[in-house]
């Protein structure tokens, strides 16, 4: 009888916990309408002027707000933005732009070229502090007329046409400009695909589609960004469906991915890892040593163990159009006793260093440092990791208060705007490149002036090579860009650049 | 005479937390200073290379860090004690603002965890105190043991990981609810990371009640109790479990505090908004203000957690005065 009581007391207590299992997973609210995209990102967005914005969370998100003259499509080619086209006179100092027409501000008014002037000398204004002025700062007078926009430059300048997308270079209202409404607690008012209408600090970002966007309105009705801080939530949040779109930059978190649920997309980033060298300190001041470093390391060893074999191996040159090849460098492959050869030839039998490495800053940093350390070691050179958060990274970089590190470098479409700061000897990072030529200011110089890619191509060859003869830094691989997504999105690619723009032309179905 | 008594206490004590806090604002602000890296770096990051020396200068301006060490820390503790703590530039609102909606989260987390881990800790001690040296002794310890030695982070992932794949449930990726707005998925969000919590704290609870049990069993009083011929549920719960209170308390309030600083992780895994993650990402980019006001409402918060455990001790044993 005392048993009956028992069984029945436990039969009671399983039924309570079994219901209140179902009834808190049926009790979920419903998924998000099918029209809403929720996105999950790391990152936060961390300011609302797009000219000044350089946190990827922030880029991203206000990419989706604003528009710029020129886009880099899925091919990485340059292809029309709010500009429809562009014309260089012959001596390459005057670029003329038409504007698109009928295209509107998310408040109503019609963008022209006096917005477009406008936000240009916004970013030329050395008070702004605009991230891209180095990159259109040979702009010595802009002139705006109808639907014309005309770019005098001091110098020949090809590239700044690539310089002039992306949301660093996004198109204000003149309004906004002279009002002072820009940035700040300022709603951000774009020409994009997508309205700003919201933002909760650390928690997301919404947005809502603008039916006046000149491509047409976009089929996902809002989008939220929601902040998740780790890449392994993102996933299972993905896996359960709370959120339809993931960003993600780790190789695991990415091998993960269930292909029956999810789709990933893997496009080759076109920044890049390399083994920066201080060309300027012992033991990197020697030719002979940088050269033995380059020659031990076997790149596709680091992809394998390091990146679990997501990324390609690469050059100084990730730019599409002028890639680098990676056979043409002194070892194409490890080559362990030429390294000792160069050892030799250095006369230092014994080479000892520390590699700067950030433990925070990209998902693979530490692993690829380890990689690298037991390789060198084979060829009798010891490398030393002195690991830090990637704040106090940044700042010993910037110094360059490193003899080598570990660094993650930012690509675009344009050679010449990847590596002028950093190879030319006026370039702002060339204190952190340690190392430049008479002949490389020359060969980007015509890199620069020329619009004829055989000319350009010639000139960003020559670099390539004596970049990589002088071992200056090693350049190791090239990251994938990874977007996962729910089975129901369509039409959406990724691109390169990381930016989410596609998604104007995505739909749920 | 008492009187007098009491008052030298009461400033003796106001001194030594006055002190205290004092101390604690001096070693974070310089803690923060000495590491390498600013609110521009911070910022920025390598896109600091490209600003020129008016730029830098106009951006030091901006954050308040263009005054001396001396001028930067009057000028954020008045503020903070007029209750302005500053503003958190990469968020675009007050400190204040920002505060206001990661401590409740905080708090709730900590006190879901703090509860469920002292209704564990208990029920496992007492089981475990019941029988010493039985099979149920050795499981109540093997319980704490474990819960002592699986980190957070490796639960939490496991409990996210399960959840999300194998049924799909995973609450946290919604939008962060407030009690106030929805009620029942603000318990669906707080459930597992609250009882990841517990469980950190259910082990020091649980060993800590079971060696208090032991030690008071033993007592005089308590074979009085049983010779006058009380029930011995009455002598476990009126008697034994009563006086053996005060380290339990102790160790529940020192894990409350630990609680309210020490969820990071889990705050992190489970997507909560709380003010672990606003203390991590502030230092990170190196917002001066918001840590260091942050430090500070937790190291209030501390103070007055053990204000509140002394308060407590007086209630359950007369004889602390």
């Amino acid at each position: 009888m005392k048993g009956e009581s028992v069984k029945r007391k436990k039969l009671a207590i399983a039924a309570l916990a079994a219901s209140l299992a179902v009834g808190t997973l049926a009790a979920q609210p419903a998924k998000a309408a099918s029209t809403s995209l929720v996105i999950g990102s790391v990152l936060d967005i961390d300011k609302l002027d797009p000219h000044t914005a350089t946190n990827f969370g922030t880029v991203r998100a206000l990419g989706l707000v604003y528009s710029s003259l020129v886009e880099v499509g899925p091919a990485n080619k340059l292809k029309t933005g709010l500009a429809t086209a562009w014309q260089f006179s012959a001596d390459g100092k005057t670029l003329r732009l038409t504007l698109r027409e009928g295209v509107k501000f998310h408040d109503g008014s019609t963008f022209d070229a006096v917005d477009a002037k406008a936000s240009l000398e916004r970013i030329l204004d050395t008070k702004t502090g605009a991230a891209a002025r180095a990159n259109i700062a040979t702009i010595t007078s802009i002139s705006a007329a109808g639907r014309y926009l005309t770019l005098s430059l001091s110098v020949p300048n090809v590239p700044i046409l690539a310089a002039l997308d992306g949301v660093n270079m996004a198109m204000l209202s003149s309004a906004d400009i002279a009002a002072g409404k820009v940035g700040g607690t300022n709603k951000p008012n774009g020409t994009g695909p997508f309205k700003f209408e919201s933002w909760e600090p650390t928690q997301s970002v919404k947005l809502s589609a603008n039916p006046t966007y000149w491509m047409g309105e976009p089929k996902i009705s809002d989008i939220t960004i929601r902040v998740i801080p780790t890449e392994a939530s993102i996933l299972s949040a993905m896996n359960a469906g709370t959120i339809q779109f993931g960003i993600v930059t780790d190789p695991l978190i990415a091998k993960q991915v269930n292909a029956r649920n999810l789709k990933l997309f893997k496009t080759p980033a076109l920044g890049y890892y390399a083994l920066q060298l201080n060309n300027k300190v012992a033991p990197f001041n020697d030719k002979n040593v940088r050269l033995a470093v380059q020659c031990a390391i076997d790149r596709q060893e680091v992809i394998n163990t390091a990146m679990l074999g997501q990324g390609a191996i690469s050059g100084p040159i990730t730019s599409p159009a002028y890639r680098s090849s990676t056979t043409a460098r002194p070892c194409p492959k490890a080559d362990l006793a030429k390294a000792k050869s160069y050892l030799a030839a250095s006369g230092k039998t014994d080479v000892t260093f520390k590699a700067l490495v950030t433990s925070t800053g990209w998902a693979t940093s530490v692993a690829m440092a380890q990689n690298i350390k037991a390789q060198l070691a084979k060829a009798g050179i010891t490398m030393e990791l002195d690991i830090t958060d990637q704040a106090t990274y940044v700042p010993r970089w910037l110094a360059a208060d490193f003899v080598a590190t570990l660094a993650n470098n930012g690509g675009r479409i344009d050679p010449d705007t990847m590596y002028t700061r950093y190879f030319t000897s006026t370039g702002n990072l060339n204190k952190v490149a340690t190392y430049s030529s008479a002949t490389l200011d020359a060969n980007f110089l015509k890199g620069k002036s020329s619009s004829k890619t055989s000319i350009r191509t010639e000139a960003y060859t020559a670099i390539s090579k004596e970049l990589e003869d002088n071992a200056v830094w090693v350049w190791l691989a090239t990251p994938f860009e990874y977007r996962i997504t729910a089975k129901n999105l369509k039409n959406f690619t990724a691109l390169a650049t990381g930016s989410l723009l596609p998604l104007r032309s995505a739909s749920l179905g | 005479m008492k009187t007098r008594l009491r008052s030298t206490v009461f400033f003796t004590r106001l001194a030594s937390v006055l002190t205290t806090l004092f101390g604690i604002s001096v070693f974070v602000f310089i803690v923060l200073r000495v590491i390498p890296g600013d609110s521009i770096t911070g910022s920025l990051g390598i896109e600091t290379g490209a600003l020129n020396a008016e730029q830098i200068a106009a951006l030091k301006a901006y954050y308040g860090i263009d005054k001396s060490l001396f001028g930067q820390y009057f000028s954020w503790m008045s503020s903070f004690l007029s209750g302005d703590f500053g503003f958190a530039y990469s968020n675009g609102v007050s400190v204040l603002e920002l505060t206001k909606s990661a401590l409740p989260v905080t708090i709730q987390l900590a006190l879901f965890g703090t509860i469920s881990g002292v209704i564990i800790g208990i029920s496992v001690g007492m089981f475990s105190a019941s029988k010493p040296g039985s099979t149920r002794d050795f499981a109540g310890q093997f319980f704490g043991l474990l819960a002592l030695a699986v980190p957070g982070f490796v639960l939490s992932t496991t409990i996210v990981t399960i959840m999300a794949n194998k049924f799909g449930y995973f609450p946290n990726g919604y939008e962060y609810m407030s009690p106030w707005e929805d009620p029942w998925m603000n318990f669906q969000q707080m459930m597992f990371p609250g009882l990841v919590l517990g469980i950190a704290v259910a082990a020091p609870v649980m060993r800590t009640t079971r060696s208090a049990l032991l030690e008071t069993v033993d007592k005089d009083f308590i074979r009085t109790a049983y010779g006058k011929g009380v029930k011995h549920k009455i002598v476990q719960y009126k008697h034994v479990l009563r006086n053996s209170l005060i380290p339990i308390v102790t160790m529940t309030g020192i894990q409350f505090g630990y609680l309210l600083g020490g969820a990071v992780i889990v705050e992190k895994i489970f997507a909560m908004p709380g003010m672990g993650r606003q203390i991590l990402d502030a230092i990170n980019k190196r917002e001066y203000a918001t840590v260091q006001s942050s430090v500070m409402i937790f190291a209030i918060m501390f103070v007055l957690i053990n204000l509140i455990t002394d308060m407590i001790y007086r209630r359950i044993d007369p004889r602390i005065k």
